[in-house]
């Protein structure tokens, strides 16, 4: 019994120590996906044509590995 | 007494050389602004009927994948093993994503007709013992 007892307080520790943190990296992706979202909305253009190039260096790259 | 500048070799007059290459020079670049402008509308037509301002606003993820995977073609990287591998993938997890939702259903079905069976038989079972019993007494 102790020992089941001792586990869930372990258990329960690790979770209050953790739990914040997990929030914290939540709301870190979170608000970093709606500045990326806001900056894409706002420069279309860049975002696109840098899009393109990324992709015509990774098929550039892939053809030369292949 | 007459000078060279007044009566030039070739018969021509001085200034009839420069007055020519003015008036091309003057045609080259009419021209290279009326092909600037039919290609400055030819884009914007194409962005109108695109509409990529709009889908950009509306999936800003799903349309900067898109342009990635053009740049992808556009590098060469379309017939490469770094593609096969891709799709490979993409199959994987589409047949995971399509099938296994299907195959839980089927497998719900089965085990409901299985359990429906095992139900009947062991009513009838049980019956037909009653019936043996009861032929049985004296």
């Amino acid at each position: 019994m102790e020992m089941t007892e001792k586990i869930e307080e372990t258990a329960r520790e690790i979770g209050a120590r953790v739990k914040p943190q997990i929030e914290e990296a939540r709301r870190r992706i979170e608000s970093l996906n709606t500045s990326a979202v806001a900056y894409i909305k706002e420069n279309p253009g860049k975002c696109l044509v840098g899009a393109v190039a990324v992709g015509y260096l990774i098929g550039k790259l892939a053809s030369r590995r292949g | 007494m007459e000078t060279r500048s007044d009566n030039p070799p070739n018969g021509r007059a001085p200034g009839d050389g420069t007055k020519k290459l003015g008036r091309k020079m003057e045609k080259v670049g009419q021209t290279a602004e009326t092909v600037w402008e039919k290609t400055r509308d030819s884009v914007s037509d194409i962005g109108t009927s695109l509409d990529i301002k709009g889908r950009v606003q509306r999936n800003p993820y799903g349309t900067v994948a898109a342009a990635i995977g053009i740049g992808y073609v556009l590098g060469g990287g379309l017939f490469t093993p770094l593609t096969a591998r891709i799709v490979r993938l993409g199959v994987r997890i589409g047949m995971r994503l399509a099938v296994l939702p299907l195959m839980k259903q089927e497998m719900a079905e089965l085990m409901e007709t299985i359990e429906d069976e095992d139900g009947k038989s062991k009513g009838t079972g049980s019956k037909a013992n009653v019936k043996r019993t009861r032929g049985d007494e004296p």
